[in-house]
């Protein structure tokens, strides 16, 4: 499958990965890492959606958008209302956003009307088209900025944007340089940078033009959390767990934080990092109130593995692993009772039970 | 004084109203100008990465139990080691602002040019009330004042018989000044409003000191006690557990 890259829209946000804008569950928030979601839209390689996309979006926010979101899509008006909302949470509603911004965009009368914000509609517009591979629409939009603002820095970027979505890697490696040379501290190129990077599977490079970008923003959550996810798939895993640490300090009531920590010094191994590793399990459990499937695996594995390493010498209290252990026959009892036996031929085999 | 003064509607039609009008147009053309001369600042490097390291040095100090002992002492050591820590400043390195705005000229001149915006208009109007203006009394606000009000009512009219409730030309003059500010965010939108008051809090503002936050954080981080919580919820995290199971 051909490879394409994939432009984000908002700033904030370090997605490099190729989802497709049509993915639903990009709200929300703090679920549990369960079932990968898979997209049938071909011409994105769908390879890695991680269901880790932690946003912070309030409750009424969500509710909000939803309503308006089904009050467009049944032609109830709205749209820009709409638009401003997705614009404002910084979201990833790529092919919504190209939908109902080309119905205002190609209505002179509801275009005018929006007076200046026109042209944050054609960039944002412009940049959904980008995301959702219509390179023809973003052309058109981009063509209308530079019309407008013929010496923007920021239609200079759309422009550079374009070239990568191309995949015309070269051109907007060298856009973007020239961009960062007028202002080198312009952080969505900073960040365009990483992700072209990683679009070419050059992942050594993503690594370090991220370092160079965390030297100076080095509160930003996002791009360490980026970093993370990098590190742990080239099995670099203490470093991984600095990024973690990192992302734990930042947001320390983040469940997900916790859990991936514990994965990662769970695999890193050794006593001390398994107890280490189970206490986040633990605290998992606690941030979740018990409905991480994986967390409970997790104190399970925990358990036996320093079960083994000690050979039954420590007397550690075992009775967490016997309550996670339970918590997952409920949990399997209720929502899959045809693998049951699955489970409980695993936890003997962990000598859990 | 019980017997009321007549004011003349020539006075509301030449002073009272022209004057509020003027006052509302010097605003908007202020701001139009004030976006004119205004540079598009591009921020140094070396003041956003202290603001950042001061922000994850805030972080560490406030969520230093959630991470295990050694990872917190491998970063306290990172943020304050003598040598070479993030938040060590060197004796005599830390630049105090004033040295700063005078050797960078561009500071100095967008001090100036914020200052210009602001300061002549202000004198050329003040100017212009006092020439054409001063001493009438402009206008009459419909309800009894304390003679407290007479410095703000009255300016310029230093008579101590007249009614408080008398408003002398000078005052309506900086009564507007002053209380524009609510007409003008509607006028020019919420956040482009020439607000006075806010440039002169920005002014006074600029006496900041990155350094001197930066050691101060230092300081907070030395003097933290690691905790170690998760123990704690790992107990939580049973009580959890019986509970969901129960």
């Amino acid at each position: 499958m051909k490879k394409s890259p994939s432009i984000d829209p908002h700033s904030s946000l370090l997605r490099v990965r190729q989802s497709p804008p049509c993915f639903k569950n990009l709200t929300v928030v703090l679920r549990p890492q369960l079932p990968r979601q898979r997209s049938s839209r071909s011409q994105l390689k769908v390879a890695e959606i991680s269901n880790l996309k932690i946003k912070m979006v309030s409750k009424t926010e969500e509710s909000q958008l939803q309503q308006l979101e089904n009050q467009v899509e049944n032609r109830g008006g709205g749209a820009w209302e709409y638009l401003s909302l997705v614009r404002k949470l910084k979201l990833r509603r790529s092919d919504k956003v190209l939908k109902h911004g080309l119905t205002i965009l190609n209505d002179p009368k509801k275009r005018s009307a929006l007076g200046p914000d026109e042209w944050t509609l054609y960039e944002q517009v412009a940049i959904a088209a980008l995301d959702c591979q219509c390179l023809e629409v973003a052309k058109d939009c981009i063509k209308v900025l530079q019309k407008k603002f013929p010496d923007s820095k920021r239609v200079g970027r759309l422009e550079a944007m374009l070239l990568e979505a191309k995949g015309s890697w070269a051109e907007a490696e060298k856009a973007y340089s020239s961009l960062l040379e007028d202002n080198p501290l312009d952080q969505v190129i900073s960040m365009r940078r990483v992700a072209m990077a990683k679009a070419q599977g050059d992942i050594l490079g993503a690594i370090e033009w991220l370092n160079k970008y965390l030297e100076i923003f080095m509160a930003d959550h996002d791009a360490w959390r980026e970093l993370a996810e990098i590190y742990v798939s080239l099995q670099m895993y203490k470093q991984a767990a600095f990024c973690y640490e990192e992302l734990i300090l930042a947001q320390p009531m983040i469940p997900l934080y916790h859990l991936a920590y514990a994965d990662v010094i769970y695999t890193i191994g050794g006593l001390e990092n398994l107890q280490t590793a189970k206490k986040y399990y633990a605290s998992t459990i606690e941030l979740t109130g018990g409905k991480n499937t994986r967390a409970l695996f997790g104190i399970c594995l925990c358990t036996s593995a320093i079960a083994q390493l000690t050979k039954g010498r420590n007397n550690e209290d075992k009775e967490i692993s016997g309550l996670a252990a339970a918590a997952l026959e409920k949990d399997y009892k209720q929502s899959s009772s045809s693998k049951l036996s699955l489970l409980s031929s695993t936890l003997r085999s962990l000598k859990i039970q | 004084m019980a017997e009321d003064l007549v004011l003349d509607t020539a006075i509301r039609d030449w002073v009272l109203i022209p004057l509020s009008v003027v006052m509302v147009l010097i605003g908007v053309l202020r701001y139009f100008v004030s976006k004119l001369m205004r540079t598009s600042q591009l921020p140094d490097a070396k003041i956003i990465k202290e603001g950042q390291v001061i922000i994850r040095a805030r972080n560490l100090r406030a969520a230093a139990n959630f991470i295990p002992a050694k990872a917190f002492r491998a970063r306290r050591l990172y943020y304050t080691n003598e040598d070479n820590g993030l938040l060590h400043v060197p004796k005599g390195q830390a630049q105090n602002p004033q040295a700063q705005m005078f050797s960078d000229p561009n500071m100095a001149m967008d001090m100036m040019k914020k200052n210009l915006s602001m300061i002549i208009p202000q004198t050329l109007t003040f100017a212009w009330v006092n020439f054409f203006f001063s001493g009438f009394v402009a206008a009459k606000i419909p309800f009894p004042l304390t003679q407290r009000f007479r410095s703000m009512l009255q300016n310029g009219i230093d008579l101590s018989t007249v009614d408080v409730s008398y408003v002398s030309s000078r005052s309506w003059y900086f009564l507007n000044l002053f209380g524009l500010r609510g007409l003008f965010s509607l006028i020019l939108g919420e956040e482009n409003a020439t607000d006075d008051t806010q440039r002169m809090m920005q002014m006074s503002g600029f006496g900041f000191d990155p350094s001197k936050s930066l050691g101060a954080e230092k300081d907070g981080l030395d003097i933290v006690q690691h905790d170690w919580v998760l123990p704690k919820f790992e107990e939580r995290a049973e009580a959890v557990l019986r509970k969901r199971l129960s």
